[in-house]
């Protein structure tokens, strides 16, 4: 029963994804959730297949005559022809790869490359970028990730609010084939985590020195918990790892990122002394604010990672 | 004399990493069920991987590199393994069809 | 190192026409997979290795999980019983 009920929405997703919002009102999503009982463990996608049954006839035949017709047809392959002419142009109209003179054409390239080291206190010129010059987009694309967390949070907790046993016995049923009590991939996970996760840490810590920073320490942190979780059970992650734990580090990492990257630029702006020494480049604690801003952004893109996957796996978290 | 003894090992090495890999790459596409290709896809991993590293190390010398190169490895070896296991553990918990079929064409 | 450049090009572009043709979901996330790792090679090949730490780690590693987590979440990984009647609609 459960699992059909789970079919049954899953279908009816489908149809709203195959024919629009308006096309299955809810009189033919009753009509079709009372003819489940009819034909078991079969989804309604494949018995729309049949031309016998009535009511996907209905809900189908007027998105399929639309879709067979030839302007219908015509008018997509000239958007397609259109959109690839489109993108072949801006293609052609790039500078050439390669070629000797692109770099002296751009003179924003110049003087990143040549001002970078002094004004920012970056080895590496990426993270000098898009931590300092340009620290809003990267406010922006924190957010988002956060803004990702919330919206499937909000998502999967439409299964939440069903009954709370039946919840449960779907995470049991889901958790069946998980490979928990496995004693070597246990072994393996308790040897290669701390490890990951000082790999991911390193990334983080120089990402001002060498090649990395805080998305690429924070996703490799995340496949770290990720291999946690799956070799353990959830009560040994949920000792150090909860959905408190979540909330609090994006929310105050967001906070911090926020408020020190306003300072910075309100003091920058206003041409005022804003105190955070640059030190000597090639030194671990150099960069100014580079150091911190790479650890909150790992820190929110590692949580993003693992609570993605877990309300995934698990429906809530 | 020195110079050429290495590149004919460093030559060696990689002939025998290369041919590892491809019958690997061969037997997984030959193999029909997925136990079956474990096998040489598990091959591939650790021990042509492991020739082919060597022949880096011959290659280039031994330097601080070189510790990189077999600390790859060894992760390797560590984690291949274990994908392997779990994935014929999968199988046989899953595909059960697959698994008794297997079981009777290979009886001897 | 330009034949290694069109080896690891060409595989992508067959990687991506083979995402879009397979019908099969789950061996398109694989293909996918190894799209993104051909990609981080390529951005070795082009000396941004920031680009290619991130993309080896996002592309094919984390994003990967999480579009198998969301293909166990649809049942598009199909169990036991599921597979065989689907079998038979097709017939």
């Amino acid at each position: 029963m459960m699992k059909k009920q789970k079919n049954d929405r899953f279908a009816s997703f489908l149809d709203w994804l195959e024919n629009g919002g308006n096309a299955l009102d809810e009189e033919m999503q009753d009509a079709l959730r009372e003819e489940e009982p009819e034909a078991p463990g079969k989804q309604k996608r494949e018995k729309k297949k049949k031309s016998s049954d009535k009511t996907a006839d209905i809900a189908k035949k007027p998105r399929k005559a639309y879709a067979d017709s030839w302007w219908y047809r015509l008018l997509a392959f000239a958007v397609a022809a259109a959109l690839i002419w489109l993108l072949m142009e801006a293609v052609d109209r790039m500078p050439r790869f390669g070629a000797a003179d692109t770099l002296m054409d751009s003179e924003l390239t110049e003087f990143y490359v040549e001002h970078t080291k002094e004004e920012t206190g970056a080895m590496n010129i990426v993270t000098g970028i898009i931590l300092n010059y340009r620290g809003f987009d990267t406010l922006g694309e924190t957010h988002v990730l956060f803004i990702a967390v919330c919206t499937v949070l909000l998502m999967l907790s439409i299964y939440g609010e069903q009954d709370e046993k039946k919840r449960l016995a779907q995470g049991a049923l889901e958790r069946y084939f998980e490979p928990h009590h496995d004693v070597i991939l246990q072994s393996a996970a308790r040897l290669l985590t701390p490890l990951i996760l000082i790999f991911g840490l390193y990334i983080i810590a120089n990402g001002h020195l060498s090649p990395g920073g805080g998305f690429s320490g924070g996703a490799v942190l995340g496949a770290g918990l990720i291999l946690y979780q799956n070799a353990f059970e959830y009560r040994k992650i949920e000792k150090f790892f909860t959905y408190k734990t979540f909330k609090w580090v994006s929310v105050c990492s967001l906070l911090f990122y926020s408020l020190a990257k306003g300072y910075h630029f309100f003091t920058g702006a206003n041409h005022l002394d804003s105190h955070i020494s640059i030190g000597t480049p090639g030194n671990i604690l150099s960069g100014g604010l580079l150091l911190p801003l790479n650890f909150v952004v790992g820190c929110v893109v590692a949580c993003t990672m693992y609570a993605l996957f877990t309300m995934f796996r698990k429906g809530e978290f | 004399m020195l110079e050429y003894l290495r590149q004919a090992v460093f030559a060696f090495l990689l002939l025998a990493g290369l041919f590892i890999q491809v019958t690997a790459v061969i037997g997984v596409n030959r193999f029909r069920f997925s136990v079956n290709r474990l096998h040489p896809a598990g091959m591939a991993d650790t021990l042509g991987l492991l020739l082919m590293a060597l022949a880096a190390v011959v290659y280039a010398g031994f330097s601080p590199v070189t510790l990189k190169i077999l600390l790859i490895v060894a992760l390797f070896w560590i984690t291949s393994p274990v994908c392997s296991h779990l994935i014929a553990r999968l199988v046989r918990e899953t595909d059960e069809k697959h698994f008794e079929a297997e079981a009777k064409e290979w009886k001897p | 190192m330009e034949a290694l450049n069109i080896i690891l090009l060409l595989f992508m572009i067959v990687c991506a026409v083979a995402v879009a043709a397979t019908r099969n979901l789950l061996a398109a996330v694989i293909t996918f997979m190894a799209q993104g790792l051909a990609m981080s090679v390529v951005w070795i090949l082009l000396q941004s290795p920031d680009l290619a730490i991130t993309e080896a780690a996002v592309g094919a590693g984390v994003s990967s999980i999480l579009m198998f987590a969301a293909l166990k979440k649809i049942h598009a990984i199909r169990e036991k019983g599921e597979a065989e009647d689907d079998e038979k609609a097709e017939e």
